[in-house]
Parts: structure tokens; sequence; C-alpha cells
């Protein structure tokens, strides 16, 4: 074998690409030729600084505000397609994109109407966060200085929770506006993707719902009643991934309020 | 278009966004460029929507089928702006050091192996840096790595094996790989 052929198979072999039965007759040459281990070593310690070094990157949100606006319009107009020019759809898509947001909630599988122009608002409000500058009010990853961020802000003091150790960590967060009423916004991280979570106190009376889910322009959203709090996550993650987070809150609440949930029964 | 059919799509294809740009990012080496090449080929994936019939269940061929047009979108978008200064960088043996360290990652960054790096890669010729990032960036197999670039295994190999030893070369200079 020349030396370019074991080049070429040493690669395969790294990237686990070789037959099982090749694998070995490397692995024993490896063993014996210290020029070709020498080599092995070095491909691996370059794998490494390229993952390292070079990274994949996220997509901008302008972009994806782009996509999602563009896609709408070339679906819509599928008859008569239209296709804008970048240059024009850079400056379009982002308005498109929360007219897309008001204007798309009819298709949510939520029961009902209120239920169905909430979920726009929670999807308006996240997309909007995306926007630059526009994520955070609190920067912190610290559950204690968040929560009491939120003191004299709002009527209620929302509970703050850190996941890190679970890896969602918490990133900051915001007041916001949705359902008539001033609201908490949380964001928790995923790798990297971002989690919304709103929140605000039950209604009088409200006996907790079990989990609701829908999904939209991409975007899965959560939805869930607790005795004390009505809870909206919005993310672009996936929805297993945001399934664990929604349990992860649960948990933690209902490990917070005992107490308060006792009481709920008669 | 139905809109259930606009929503699947959305949920096979949309996912993929970050490394789509990824692609075309390195591609192009641009970010404005990257970013219209990315629309277009989302433009022209909902248009071929219809002819897809994957079903992987991890998504994968969702990713392998988008990255493919993706690159496709890339090299019409080279060609059509030959004439342009940006399609020359395209060209790896016009493609001077100067351009490599405008480079923002490596212009930023002070650490030496990460220049090197950077420089190294963007020297590279786009059929051998995109089977870097497909494969060392994306994780894809041989088999979609041949899919999206649309050459055989063997040639992914070749490539692949080349790209490593010039940026083995760029990041160990005094070390000759055995």
């Amino acid at each position: 074998m020349t030396h370019r052929e074991l080049e070429l198979q040493l690669d395969a072999y790294v990237d686990g690409e070789l037959e099982p039965e090749d694998a070995r007759d490397l692995e024993t040459h490896l063993q014996e030729c210290a020029d070709c281990a020498r080599l092995h070593q070095a491909r691996v310690t370059l794998s490494a600084a390229i993952r390292h070094e070079v990274p994949a990157l996220r997509a901008p949100d302008v972009l994806r505000g782009r996509v999602r606006a563009t896609l709408r319009d070339a679906a819509g107009t599928s008859g008569v397609r239209r296709v804008l020019s970048p240059g024009a759809a850079r400056w379009l898509a982002l308005a498109a994109s929360l007219a897309v947001v008001a204007l798309g909630s009819w298709r949510l599988g939520l029961s009902r109407a209120g239920d169905e122009a909430l979920a726009g608002q929670v999807l308006a409000s996240h997309v909007r966060s995306l926007m630059p500058g526009h994520l955070t009010d609190v920067v912190s990853s610290d559950q204690h200085t968040v929560k009491p961020w939120f003191n004299g802000k709002l009527d209620f003091s929302p509970p703050v929770y850190d996941f890190a150790g679970r890896g969602f960590p918490l990133i900051g967060g915001r007041l916001d506006y949705a359902g008539g009423r001033p609201v908490a916004a949380l964001v928790y991280g995923r790798r990297q993707h971002l989690i919304n979570v709103l929140l605000w106190p039950a209604t009088q009376g409200s006996v907790g719902g079990s989990l609701t889910v829908a999904t939209r322009q991409g975007y899965h959203l959560l939805r869930w009643t607790t005795p004390e709090y009505a809870y909206w996550v919005v993310s672009d993650l996936g929805m297993a991934e945001l399934h664990d987070f929604a349990q992860l809150v649960q948990r933690a609440d209902s490990a917070a309020t005992i107490p308060a949930a006792a009481r709920a029964l008669p | 278009m139905e809109p259930s059919e606009l929503e699947r799509f959305e949920a096979i294809v949309l996912p993929h966004l970050d490394a789509a740009y990824t692609l075309a990012r390195y591609l192009t080496r641009d970010d404005h460029d990257a970013q219209d090449i990315v629309q277009d080929a989302y433009l022209r994936a909902l248009k071929y929507f219809g002819g897809f019939r994957g079903g992987g269940a991890d998504g994968s061929d969702g990713r392998a089928w988008l990255l493919a047009i993706v690159r496709n979108t890339a090299y019409t978008w080279r060609r059509r702006h030959r004439a342009d200064a940006l399609a020359t960088e395209f060209d790896e043996e016009q493609h001077s050091d100067a351009v490599a360290e405008h480079h923002p990652a490596a212009a930023l960054e002070r650490d030496g192996a990460r220049q090197s790096l950077h420089q190294a890669l963007d020297r590279l010729g786009p059929e051998f840096r995109e089977v870097i990032v497909l494969r060392e960036l994306e994780g894809l197999s041989y088999k979609e790595i041949g899919d999206v670039t649309g050459v055989p295994i063997g040639t992914v190999m070749s490539r692949l094996s080349r790209a490593r030893r010039r940026l083995q070369a760029a990041l160990c200079p005094n070390a000759k790989g055995a």
C-alpha cells in the first residue's frame, strides 16, 4: 500500500468510516509504524483544533425572520409566484414576519379563541425578543438577582429557577405584555437556542391545566397552568427537549409550592 | 401551497437554518452573500419540496437535502457574480494572505493557531473547504457529503484527506506529516 493510500485509510479511520476489518488491519499497522502513528495523532489533533477554532455558526436572527417571511410570501402566492429580490426582502422580512405572527395564529391547535390570540401574542413576544437588544432587561444567570429585579415592576413575584445543571442555564428576564397585562418573561438557553418563559398569576379559581402544545412557524409553544400561574413557553428548540424543560419547571414549581397546592385541596 | 404542506416544510427544513448558514458563510466568506444565498436556497427548497421524499427519523435526510441546495445556490451565485471581486475570492490561486487577514475571526483573534487555521481554511478551494465544513462542523457521513456535493465517496475521501494535509501543514508548519 502506498503512503497516499495509507493516509486516505487513516482519515477514513479517524472519521469512523473504515470497514471493521480494514480498521483492525490499520490498528495493527499503527502499532508497528511510528510514522503512521504520528500522522494519526496529528490528524486527531487537527480534528479537535478545527472543531475548537472554527465554529459552526448560528444564523443571524434577521435571516431567520427573512427566510420565514419569504417562505410565507412564496407559499401564499404560489399561483403567481413572486420572488422578492434578496435586497428588498431584507428590508421587508422583519415587518412581514411580525405581520405573519399577528395573522397566522388562527391555525394554532388550541381550544379557545382567547388562547389563540394569546398564543399569537406570546409568539410575537418571542420573535421580538430575538431582535437585537430586546431579549433581556436584566441579564443574570443568578436566580437571586433576576427574581428581585421584578420587585416593584409587577404585582407578583415570579418563581425563577436556574437549570444550568440540567443544560438550561438562566440568561435573564424582562418585562413583557401579554393577555392585556404586564407579565414576567424569563429567558433560558439551550446550546444556541433561546427559550422564553412568559408567566403571570392564574385567574381566580383556576385549578391548573395540563400541558397544551402547538407549533407555529417552526416555533414550539407549550402552555400550562398551575393553581398559581399561567405559563407559556416558546422556543425554536426541538419539541422533545422543550418538553424536558417544561417538566423541569413544573417539578421545580411543585417542589416550591406544595403548601399552596395543599391549601387548594378541599 | 396548502398551509399544512408549508408547515411540514418548515418542520423538516427550518431546523437546519444554522447548518445552511454555516455552509454558505464558509463558502462565500461574506455574511451578506451567505444570507442572500440561504434565503434563495430556502425558496428553491420550497419549490422542489414536492420531490423530496426523505423520511429519516432524525431529520438527517432533510439536512443533507437542504445543504445540497445551499451548495448549488452558492455555486450558481458565484458563477453569476464571477466578474465581481467577491467571486474572485472563491479562486484559490488568487486568494492572498491579505484577504485571509480580513477574516473577522482571524483578524480579532490573537491566538496563532486559530489564525493560521482560519487562513489556511480560507486559502483552500471551495471544494476542499466544503468537505471540511460538512465533516468537521456538521458531522455528516461520507455518504451524506457525497450526496451534498454530488461526487462519489472516493472523491469525498481524497478531498477530505488533501484538505486536512494542508490544514495540518498550516497548523504545524515545522512538522512533516509522516
